[in-house]
């Protein structure tokens, strides 16, 4: 009953207010705000080759922020997310150079890739929906131990000698003048939005993140939901891992380091809820256009990278207090 | 009628009682038997364990770890997570050199003056970041995971930035040898200050009324703030002591390693939760026992030992930290799902 | 010495409580008289201080009081035990009862001398409970008995009871009364909340009903039949309330064969219910017909003992495995267990159903069906407002409840389990739950209803199971129903 005291504002029986446009569209409109701020202090932030640039870098992290809403959406959490992607990229690329390094290999660390991240995934869901334990906890554990192999299987160094053709593929080549990985990134959102639109999956993640007990009690069975969120979860972390090595032509053990970081605030920035069942895709790709632009900006702009480490932190908190608001129940 | 209810209570009595002992000693027991086990395959392994020098060693990082595994099981037995606490320590010990480096230039020769203040804005950031932690979690209920996840972030970036993750040398030389080196019959001067902090948390915990408001507002908010009890003054409290404890960690980890370094701590959020976890300390909080934290992280500190005379990669440390993380949480779950059948 | 008027209190605009005056005398019991819903839980958390009011004037002891918190309310004299405790499971009975009070010199907290005064605040009660267990150990009904005790720790002046009985077996009872007048005694005010009529003319010198957050009056106990109070309670003659349900016992579709859970909060329990009536499960809070409920439908581990629907034996239940054999369960908290608050209305009716074939496909979900599929069920509850996309959050509890219900008309569901299917929701919404019970039972379903409320039960039930500490102790007919009758088994006595 106490939740109930806030009484809903007045606004909305007087139609949409400017208060309700800007409630609605406020991250959009922080987009273009933040985007002008830095092209007054840097016209190249403003300029079409930028654009390009940051549809581009928006790409990998909304992937990386897709993944990580797959499991808020369930009220879970994925720490151990941006060390998978270390190690699919250090794992994928032992195994295609060991298969020869020529473009048949990819097939090899395809395999490697999405083996690595099942098993990872697989054992995250185990734990936590089969034997209960805490997801953050769980995570925050198997981060480390990911870790500890994605920073000692090449012997801590980066694995150079990858196929040409992967770089070529789904780094370099733009079919109809747009790069591979905006490709890719756009039909992992359709794909996924389908999956969470269309799919007694989909629904299932929503219910159990909004209500574990009443889904239960409905007859979801929550336990291979779970564990199939958290393997998906890590299945498109490999993808993103791929697309990153393709990017730098080499598997490096350091690549995902503050990837969880950034993930997790582009959904929770972009509105994934993290007490579960609110949010989407869509939420997740905005946020990650919002990181990028904020660090993209402040790339231009020569702002120190330890900088942009506190301002990630700020925007967590302050993206959090702006949407508790509308989570008040 | 009230004559069978009254048997019946005390029929009950021993039973409960019983089984609230058999709960200590099911915690109690999974750490004593782990650290015994440690103790024992290691001292076989390896004899070298058992060389004062290097017991010595095994309780200054003892010292090291309890500190601010205690300042966790604070925060967590008051329902929270405070995964910046590697971070305070990392920003602490930056702050400590940089005060000690500038304070010796203003004052030559009035080591311990210098010393002392650095102490205390140490002491005072770490006291803040705590304040600003609690505001957040307890002003606008943001979930203590994230807030403290964000805090990490800003804290190591302020470190990084200051430092451009160089060391900062030139902590007064009486410093490293009277703290981080001393000794004081017989014992580290570290492990006395952390036996130090363990006493006031146990007594803290047991016999004053802090301490029970901090295991309410963890157990039952809600029914803590009907209770009459300010659940936002308790976490206030619970979070800035966490983060005093960190930046005295901070300060005596410069001591030990005798500059300031903004790149320590890394694992410290996961080695202080594990401390606390295998301590016994409840995820959802409520329950968490200093002495019991302490024996997890003698256990702790007693495999790491182990593994560097063995010479396992660093590296594989810290498989084995998470793999131990995991697996007792894992053990609790089974143990607690077999009890109740 | 305590008095309030126009106190009106609203939710989401929805008036809970209005213009409502209340007073209570020194050495006063008053009772508060109201159906669920009917703002009894909004006045007394109001005067104890939980929430704020919006309008009304508050005065105690001539002293007007512009706000209170909980902690202020309980300064000035003013202590509650809500039917929800405010007990913290991890600390100990004498921790709790002393929580936010403790006893110190200096930092140090008097643990010798609070351990005494409580062992004197419960003897004084004669309550028997054990002092240093953690309270997540108790039985209700020894929890209740903590919350009590601790209520009076700092000897109010005034003390609000709320359902205090609700789970307390008559011996425990008759000590909660000789406590009241005790109390009473010593000058002591005190606001009693019960559904019981006996209670209430025990114990009370004054009742005030209310009905749909208005007050309908205040009048002397002594001056006033119980047919009088139900009458003003109900606001129309009890039987426009319940509808006349014609039972045509059928074969029998459940059976429940002596059913132990791993708990034990069930111990051998048996019943059957047949296709075409509704079989009603009666007892305290916590007496384990909830619980019984829920093993049926797979909630709890059944250890031993045998679940049979249509004769046939149901091996491991499971939640998802008796929706597909046709059983229906609503539990009795939505909030908790029944709806995911924070999606939509749709979402909620359909969470169960998704895998009819209208519904979906293998994987593929028909969500364009979707407002198809629930258009019936939710016109037939007269959901209100009928907006099948607001979050279910946003609806009122007698909607919430019917978003639940529509669950359970989805398809043609054989066995139906209610457990207290109109807790927290309207008289109208009741009605509402009410007739489609009717509907349900004389299209041949076989109906199981849990409930607290007593009329439902003798009104609407062909027999009766009554429960007492996890065992079934009594089966009534039709015939036999009357509150007297059923209240006779709930202590377990005349089994």
């Amino acid at each position: 009953m106490s939740m109930e005291a806030k009484t809903q504002p007045m606004a909305r029986l007087s139609g949409l207010s400017l208060m309700d446009v800007l409630r609605v569209a406020r991250l959009p409109i922080a987009i273009v705000v933040v985007l002008m701020l830095f092209g007054l202090v840097e016209p190249r932030v403003l300029s079409l080759g930028n654009f390009r640039n940051i549809a581009l870098q928006t790409s990998y992290l909304a992937i990386f922020a897709m993944a990580q809403t797959m499991v808020l959406l369930t009220r879970g959490f994925d720490l151990s997310l941006g060390y998978t992607v270390s190690l699919v990229s250090v794992a994928a690329s032992m195994a295609m150079v060991a298969m020869g390094g020529g473009d048949a290999s990819i097939l090899y660390g395809v395999g490697a890739a999405l083996l690595v991240a099942g098993v990872i995934g697989l054992a995250n869901g185990v734990l936590i929906a089969g034997i209960g334990i805490n997801p953050l906890v769980t995570t925050l554990g198997m981060a480390n131990i990911v870790l500890a192999f994605a920073s000692t299987i090449s012997g801590g160094f980066p694995v150079t000698g990858l196929p040409k053709g992967l770089t070529a593929e789904f780094a370099q080549r733009s079919p109809l003048s747009i790069p591979m990985p905006i490709w890719i990134a756009a039909l992992v959102f359709v794909l996924l939005f389908l999956v969470l639109k269309a799919t007694r999956f989909g629904r299932s993640l929503y219910i159990i993140g909004a209500n574990p007990r009443a889904a239960v009690a409905a007859g979801i069975r929550t336990v291979p939901v779970l564990v199939a969120a958290y393997t998906l979860c890590a299945l498109l972390a490999a993808l993103g891992a791929l697309l990153l090595t393709a990017r730098t032509g080499s598997g490096e053990p350091n690549l995902g380091g503050n990837l969880t970081l950034e993930a997790i605030a582009a959904a929770v920035v972009g509105g994934v809820r993290l007490s579960g069942g609110e949010g989407g895709v869509g939420a997740a790709v905005l946020g990650a256009l919002f990181v990028t632009v904020l660090s993209n900006g402040m790339n231009l702009v020569q702002i120190d990278g330890y900088l942009q480490q506190i301002c990630l932190g700020v925007i967590i908190i302050v993206s959090l207090i702006v949407n508790r608001d509308d989570a008040r129940r | 009628m009230s004559s069978e209810t009254a048997t019946m209570t005390v029929a009950n009595a021993p039973s409960h009682r019983a089984s609230r002992i058999d709960r200590f000693l099911m915690q109690g027991g999974i750490v004593i038997t782990f650290l015994v086990v440690a103790v024992v395959a290691t001292a076989l392994i390896e004899p070298r364990f058992l060389n004062r020098l290097n017991l010595l060693n095994v309780m200054r990082n003892f010292a090291l770890l309890l500190i601010p595994s205690l300042a966790q099981m604070l925060v967590m037995t008051a329902g929270g997570f405070d995964l910046s606490v590697g971070a305070v320590v990392a920003a602490t010990s930056v702050v400590t050199a940089a005060v000690m480096l500038v304070g010796s230039g203003y004052f030559p020769g009035m080591e311990l003056v210098v010393i002392l203040a650095s102490l205390v804005i140490a002491l005072g950031v770490g006291a803040l970041v705590g304040l600003v932690n609690a505001g957040l979690v307890a002003t606008f209920s943001l979930s203590p995971f994230m807030v403290t996840l964000a805090m990490m972030s800003v804290l190591m970036g302020i470190a990084l930035y200051f430092t451009q993750g160089i060391p900062i040398y030139g902590v007064a030389d009486s410093f490293i040898a009277n703290v981080g080196r001393g000794q004081f019959l017989g014992l580290p001067i570290v492990l006395w200050i952390g036996l130090a902090v363990l006493a006031a948390c146990i007594v803290m915990q047991r016999f004053t009324s802090l301490g029970r408001h901090i295991y309410a507002v963890g157990s039952d908010q809600r029914s803590a703030r009907l209770s009459g009890v300010s659940t936002g003054r308790t976490l206030l409290v619970a979070y800035m002591l966490a983060g005093l404890l960190a930046a005295l960690t901070g300060f005596l980890m410069t001591s030990r390693l005798g500059s300031g370094q903004s790149t320590i701590g890394g694992t410290l959020a996961l080695e202080t939760i594990a401390a606390a976890v295998i301590g016994g300390v409840s995820l959802r909080g409520g329950v968490g026992r200093a002495e019991l934290v302490a024996l997890a992280a003698l256990f702790l500190s007693v495999i790491a030992n182990a593994m560097n005379l063995v010479q396992v990669d660093s590296k594989y440390q810290t498989l084995v930290l998470g793999a131990v993380l995991i697996i007792s949480l894992a053990i609790e779950r089974l143990l607690l799902r077999k009890r109740q059948s | 010495m305590l008095e309030v008027t126009g106190f009106t209190k609203r939710f989401r605009g929805v008036a809970a409580l209005d213009n409502v005056d209340f007073s209570l005398n020194e050495g006063e019991v008053h009772a508060l008289l109201g159906e669920n819903g009917a703002g009894k839980s909004t006045l007394i958390n109001l005067i104890a201080g939980t929430f704020p009011w919006a309008e009304g004037v508050y005065r105690i002891n001539g002293r007007t009081i512009t706000s209170l918190t909980p902690h202020v309310a309980q300064e000035i004299g003013i202590a509650a035990v809500f039917q929800e405790f405010s007990l913290v499971p991890d600390l100990t009975v004498v921790e709790n009862i002393f929580l936010g009070r403790e006893q110190s010199s200096g930092l140090f907290l008097k643990r010798k001398q609070m351990r005494q005064a409580a062992v004197e605040l419960l003897d004084s009660l004669g309550f028997h409970l054990p002092l240093d267990e953690n309270v997540a150990f108790l039985s209700r009904a020894q929890k209740q008995m903590v919350e009590i005790a601790k209520a009076l720790r700092m000897s109010p002046k005034v003390l609000i009871l709320d359902e205090p009985t609700a789970s307390l077996t008559d011996g425990e009872a008759e000590k909660l009364f000789n406590a009241v007048a005790l109390l009473k005694a010593r000058g002591v005010g005190i606001i009693y909340v019960s559904h019981r009529m006996s209670e209430i003319r025990n114990l009370s010198d004054r009742v005030t009903v209310l009905r749909g957050g208005k007050k309908i009056g205040t009048v002397v106990t002594a001056e006033i039949s119980d047919e009088g109070l139900i009458e003003m309670m109900v606001g129309r003659p009890v039987e426009q309330l319940f509808p006349k349900i014609e039972h045509k016992p059928g074969p029998v579709r459940l059976e429940v064969r002596d059913l132990t859970t791993e708990k034990r909060s069930v111990i051998g329990a048996s019943f059957t219910a047949r296709a075409g009536e509704v079989v009603g499960l009666a007892g305290l809070v916590g007496c384990g017909r909830s619980e019984l409920c829920r093993a049926v439908f797979g909630l709890e581990v059944v250890e031993t003992g045998a679940i049979m629907l249509d004769d046939k034996a149901v091996e491991r239940p499971t939640p998802t495995s008796m929706l597909a054999a046709n059983v229906c369960y609503f539990p009795a908290d939505r909030g908790s267990e029944g709806l995911a608050l924070a999606r939509s209305a749709r979402e909620n009716a359909t969470m169960s159903s998704l895998d009819l074939p209208e519904l979906s496909s293998g994987p593929v979900l028909k969500f364009w069906r979707e407002n198809e599929t629930i258009k019936t069920p939710l016109a037939n509850l007269a959901l209100r407002p009928m907006a099948p996309e607001r979050k279910a959050s946003a609806f009122s509890g007698g909607n919430q409840q019917k978003l639940m219900l529509a669950r359970g008309l989805m398809k043609p569901f054989e066995v139906y389990l209610f457990d207290e299917p109109t807790v927290g929701i309207d008289v109208g919404a009741k009605a509402d739950v009410y007739n489609l019970i009717k509907s349900l039972v004389e299209a041949g379903a076989c109906v199981v209803v849990s409930t607290s409320e007593l009329p439902e039960l003798i009104n609407l039930a062909s027999r009766v199971y009554v429960m007492h500490e996890g065992k079934v102790v009594a089966e009534l007919a039709k015939h036999e129903l009357s509150e007297a009758q059923v209240l006779s088994h709930y202590f377990g006595g005349h089994a």
